[in-house]
């Protein structure tokens, strides 16, 4: 009898170590009650579920974190919104675990998804129709950011219905540049390349002639990430549009069909000179394990000067480069050509990042109002740029504007950086910030102070002063078509794309890799039987079917 | 007949909670087997993705890489298991002429230092040791005069970096059960075969190695089970795009496809496929250890 | 006679060099981490540092120390070996206890084998064990990383035969004394089991701490991944999580590789104290389990 009370007992605590398990975990709110008063304040206060990716670079001020921050702040106080993430990984992992969390049907009220995932939970249902409480509750400056981008609209829309906040559809910030280290051409006295040839001229002469006058070879020619074409750091995208190769967007072929970018001849010629420059210590030998961040530490401990990347690049990661040496500094110049014929910058304008807000969500409403709180902090006459764009504190800088729940979303409602740009540098002419905003007075006072002699002013100045990225959009590529190459698929993903399109990114990231390492440039030729075999030549279609009712 | 029952209803209690705790948690997502068979959307889950039949089987062996997957993988694990047969064997006889006890034990400690690390921990030092700027190993080749090599980054050298690197972390943890066999072998053997005139190398040769067979013929026969894991923990967290040609191995394409390119069906069919063709060989090397070495594992 | 003694001797040296050669081979790499832990982030660079820190200084270490993220990640690791280590000894006991019987004493003790073996072969991949695990509210919590993987079937394996190998007469008078199944196991099995369960508690214990996938997968934010999560995003995948860089460059003594090298070795600082003090137990107990006479 003893003996059956010890097996009955040790069973006991099994069971009880699961069941605490369970009840320590069920704390989901209930919003079934409340409901908006006329302020659109909700009462009581709801609770919002979402999720996050963490970017690597992002800090938070002392005794901050995601759900308690200035934005949650005003989330709480003024809407009524308190804002619980279900979970916050780093970016790497957020594709996959948000995967698991789709199949698993384990989705907080708001998030953010690709246009797969968009597709796929629209045709099944699982997402709230945004139409009516975009119409009823958008205010100006949220209607504003969203109108601004017809065709990043037209890519949420479904059915006619609007299913998702889409994307920024400005193009600018998908431009690609050439950045070089303008104190090592000076000092080996060098011209700013104009011309493809003088370009690998001067990453030579960055590799072999010591420009940082260490005594060592300790430097490369041009940066490279193991990306390729992503991320706008260490971008490839210059050395393709020099040979007028496009890979990743969808191209007009000869005959007026849409084809692929990525299987034109011009990606091997390409190709064939990026493994050239690796073969000859060009490009750094560890490019393929190397991400912006790393590739952001070459450039701050000068191993390399030349840099093909975002217009943003001054500001992060060529700034540390800036602050860390006192002579550093790097210019920044439009594509160049291999031929007689103009580079032409690709514009992927596939619109890849949503936020959705669940079928099962009680109030969606409140997706568009934390949206609208967004739009008032940072771009309304309210505007308050240290709380909730970003903040220096010593030699920290605080980006609260990751704080946000909706990322991503809209176009800039105030006429964007460009505006800015044109803003800045005029009251720098006049030496009159008046009539600047908050924003761009912030910008203004960085120029300022770097033409003081504070080089942490520096990034801002390659961004909106004088010789500065929007200086180069300015001349050569706003509006001017015949510098640009912009896809000409944006729909919504095709059925194909859907299921097959990553696996055919990823193969190609590798073939390329792989050749520029040294494989045959063969291989070029197997990846393109492969690419057509494997979804390609159904995508193909299926984007002319698009193209033929779009164009 | 009423005793014995009375008798074995402790012992099914006993297995209760584990049986229930495997029920749920083990053979519970067994049935995330049927994905194989469907083209799994996350959205319509289980119930309303459609069917496909063999569809993601066919699309797999379309796929240019999954035969090089398939190559890297076996490649691989075949150089782990002979590699990780020879060289504890070999270092376990060494070890054994060691006559002196503090030194043996102390080498032996050491050696099997790595097998109680993650591959999280000597992934970051492998990393840092073999980078080919600045690790300590190509620093040791240059000042020799050789070439640098860039071990973690080169199609030809990954997979040997995978196999030594792997045989480093291991061999130390498989010497140990070699040198218990060598030394429950009967003493009285050496002495016959010294009176004998036999030298070192001879006794080596006609009594160690014939009194280890049994247990050789065993952990041989067990490794078969493995000759489709080359080792997830260790190439993830080892490899990158640029060796993926020569170090992606069944395990590594399954995650990346399943969950970074959300391919959830073709991605379970690979691993199906690698359930059944590794529960083939492991129930012929249950067989076979039965048979050859009279050894029931279970 | 002589020519045998000579060559003797010369191979004696022969091999005590090559294994201590090996031996260091097997620990270098360690001494070199620890030694580029302990150097400043400018000897570091410059590649000097070998096997002794050169620039000598703990700032690593400090700036490591510092980081709320890597302690709270150690004391998740703590609390999970402790929990888990116990809750897999007791199931792996409770198990291996019945299937150590021969099929004469306990007729579905093969059915229960293949039952519990059969899960080693198969699984349901990741996505539904996921599921399981978040419909029974295991997400996100420690639970999430010990009760799927309760039942140790392979740890269970070596237990039983472990058992098999004990002479049956113990047991059996006990029996004939009115003894029960509990009371023989964990009086008389469990006691004479020590080498066995000492190996046991080893494996486990290093298998819990050195677990790392299902941390980043069960876990909703990175303040609970387990250490060795934590370090595969830090180490591995090169992310600087939640260091910033410029709080790294305000630290003057320390950079990305004498931090990283100060935190693989804290990583690996426990096992290598707790490994040499259980070799006694463990080298029996590895050897009984897997050489069945």
């Amino acid at each position: 009898m003893a003996r059956w009370k010890q097996i009955m007992l040790v069973q006991l605590a099994a069971t009880v170590m699961l069941v605490t398990a369970c009840s320590s975990n069920s704390n989901e709110g209930n919003n079934g009650g409340s409901s908006t008063d006329e302020t659109g304040k909700f009462d009581p206060p709801i609770t919002v579920t979402a999720i996050r990716d963490q970017p690597s670079s992002m800090a938070f001020k002392e005794g901050e974190d995601f759900e308690n921050n200035n934005y949650t702040k005003a989330y709480l106080e003024e809407l009524g919104v308190k804002v619980k993430y279900n979970w916050i990984v780093p970016e790497d992992q957020f594709e996959a675990k948000l995967n698991i969390a789709i199949s698993s049907g384990d989705l907080p009220d708001v998030f953010r998804v690709n246009a797969s995932q968009l597709k796929q939970l629209v045709d099944a249902g699982m997402l709230a129709d945004l139409t009516d409480v975009y119409e009823k509750y958008g205010s100006e400056l949220t209607k504003k950011s969203i109108e601004m981008g017809q065709l990043a609209k037209a890519s949420a829309t479904f059915d006619g219905k609007l299913m998702a906040l889409p994307p920024d559809e400005d193009y600018d910030g998908r431009l690609s540049f050439l950045w070089v280290r303008t104190d090592w051409l000076n000092k080996l006295n060098l011209q700013p390349p104009k011309t493809f040839q003088e370009l690998e001229n001067v990453m030579r002469a960055f590799k072999t002639q010591d420009p940082d006058g260490n005594g060592k070879a300790d430097t490369y020619g041009i940066a490279l990430t193991k990306d390729l074409y992503g991320n706008g750091v260490g971008v490839s995208s210059g050395v393709f549009s020099a040979f007028h190769a496009y890979p990743g967007i969808w191209i007009e072929g000869a005959d007026g069909k849409l084809v692929n970018g990525s299987i034109q001849p011009e990606v091997k010629a390409a190709l064939a000179k990026l493994q050239e420059w690796y073969k000859e210590g060009l490009i750094d030998r560890e490019f393929g394990v190397k991400d912006s961040n790393k590739v952001g530490e070459d450039f701050t401990a000068g191993k390399v000067g030349v840099n093909f990347g975002a217009l943003w690049n001054s500001l992060w990661p060529l700034q540390d480069s800036v602050t860390n040496n006192a002579q550093a500094d790097w210019g920044v110049w439009p594509l160049v050509s291999a031929d007689g014929q103009p580079a032409k910058n690709s514009v992927n304008i596939e619109f890849d990042r949503f936020t959705v807000a669940n079928k099962k969500m009680k109030n969606p409403e409140a997706l568009i109002q934390l949206f609208n709180l967004d739009n008032e902090k940072l771009f309304s006459g309210n505007a308050d740029a240290t709380k909730f764009h970003s903040e220096v504190v010593g030699d920290k800088t605080y980006e609260h504007f990751f704080e946000r729940v909706v990322m991503d979303a809209g176009s800039n409602p105030v006429g964007g950086n460009f505006g800015h740009y044109k803003k800045v540098t005029a009251a720098l002419d006049a030496n009159d910030p008046a009539g600047l905003n908050p924003e761009q007075k912030g910008y203004y006072d960085k120029i300022v102070s770097f033409n003081g002699g504070d080089r942490a002013g520096w990034g801002t100045l390659r961004v909106f002063g004088h010789d500065s990225s929007y200086k180069v959009i300015e001349e050569m590529y706003k509006d001017k078509t015949q510098s640009l190459e912009i896809s000409k698929f944006y729909g919504a993903p095709t059925k194909t794309m859907v299921e097959k399109k990553a696996t055919l990114e990823k193969m190609q990231l590798e073939t390329f890799t792989k050749i520029i390492l040294g494989a045959s440039l063969d291989t070029f030729d197997k990846f393109v039987e492969d690419w057509k075999s494997l979804g390609g030549d159904q995508m193909t279609t299926e984007v002319n079917d698009w193209y033929a009712t779009n164009k | 007949m009423r005793s014995k029952r009375i008798k074995e209803m402790p012992l099914h209690l006993m297995l209760l909670p584990g049986a229930i705790l495997v029920l749920i948690y083990c053979y519970g997502p067994m049935f995330g087997i049927i994905m194989a068979f469907q083209n799994f959307k996350p959205a319509f889950g289980f119930f309303r993705s459609e069917w496909v039949g063999f569809g993601n089987f066919t699309y797999i062996s379309d796929l240019p890489s999954t035969f090089q997957v398939l190559y890297n993988t076996v490649y691989i694990a075949l150089m782990k298991i002979v590699a990780g047969l020879v060289v504890p064997i070999g270092i376990a006889i060494l070890l054994n002429e060691i006559g002196k006890t503090f030194i043996k034990r102390s080498i032996q400690t050491l050696i099997y230092l790595p097998h109680f690390l993650s591959w999280i921990i000597l992934g970051g030092i492998l990393i840092d040791v073999l980078s080919p700027s600045s690790g300590i190993v190509n620093r040791v080749l240059e000042g020799i005069g050789l070439p640098s090599v860039y071990f973690l980054g080169d199609n030809r050298w990954f997979p040997f970096t995978v196999v030594v690197t792997d045989l480093w972390k291991e061999f130390g943890f498989a010497t140990i059960v070699y040198l218990a066999a060598l030394t429950s072998i009967n003493p009285n053997l050496y002495e016959a075969a010294i009176v004998d005139g036999a030298n070192r190398w001879k006794q080596t040769w006609h009594i160690t190695l014939p009194g280890m067979m049994p247990i050789i013929v065993l952990l041989t026969t067990l490794s078969l089970g493995n000759i489709l894991n080359a080792g997830f923990d260790q190439i993830f967290n080892m490899y990158s795009p640029q060796v993926f040609e020569s170090g992606d191995i069944i395990d590594t394409f399954v995650y990346r496809l399943g969950l970074v390119d959300a391919q959830f069906g073709p991605a379970t069919a690979v691993g199906l496929f690698k359930s059944i063709v590794s529960l083939a060989f492991i129930s012929v090397s249950y067989l076979l250890a039965y048979r050859l070495a009279n050894y029931r594992i279970f | 006679m002589r020519a045998q003694l000579d060559s003797r001797k010369v191979f004696q040296t022969a091999n005590y060099t090559f294994l201590i050669g090996i031996s260091l081979l097997c620990i270098l790499p360690f001494i070199h981490v620890l030694a580029i832990s302990l150097s400043s982030k400018t000897a570091a660079a410059a590649g000097s540092v070998l096997f002794w820190p050169v620039g000598f200084t703990f700032k690593s270490y400090d700036y490591v120390l510092s980081k709320p993220a890597f302690v709270d990640a150690l004391l998740i690791t703590l609390k999970r070996v402790g929990l888990g280590t116990l809750i897999n000894m007791f199931l792996t006991i409770l198990i291996a206890y019945p299937l150590a019987k021969e099929v004469r004493d306990f007729k579905y003790r093969t059915a229960y084998a293949w039952y519990f073996v059969l899960t080693i072969l198969f699984s349901g991949g990741l996505i539904p064990t996921y599921m399981i695990v978040n419909k029974t509210y295991l997400m996100d919590t420690i639970w999430a990383l010990i009760i799927p993987g309760a039942v140790p079937v392979f740890n269970v394996i070596l237990l039983l035969n472990f058992f098999r190998g004990l002479p049956r007469e113990l047991e059996e008078a006990s029996f004939v004394d009115g003894a029960g199944h509990w009371t023989v196991l964990w009086r008389i099995l469990v006691p004479l089991s020590a080498p066995a369960l000492a190996t046991i508690v080893l494996f486990t214990i290093v298998g819990h701490w050195n677990s790392w996938f299902d941390g980043l997968i069960f876990m909703n934010r990175p303040e609970n991944y387990p250490l060795q999560s934590y370090l595969q995003t830090v180490i591995i995948q090169q992310d600087l999580l939640r260091v910033a860089s410029q709080s790294l460059d305000s630290l003057a003594e320390v950079s990305e590789r004498t931090s990283k090298a100060a935190q693989i070795f804290m990583g690996a600082l426990p096992i290598l104290l707790v490994y040499p003090f259980l070799q006694k137990y463990f080298i029996k107990g590895i050897v009984l389990g897997s050489v069945k006479e």
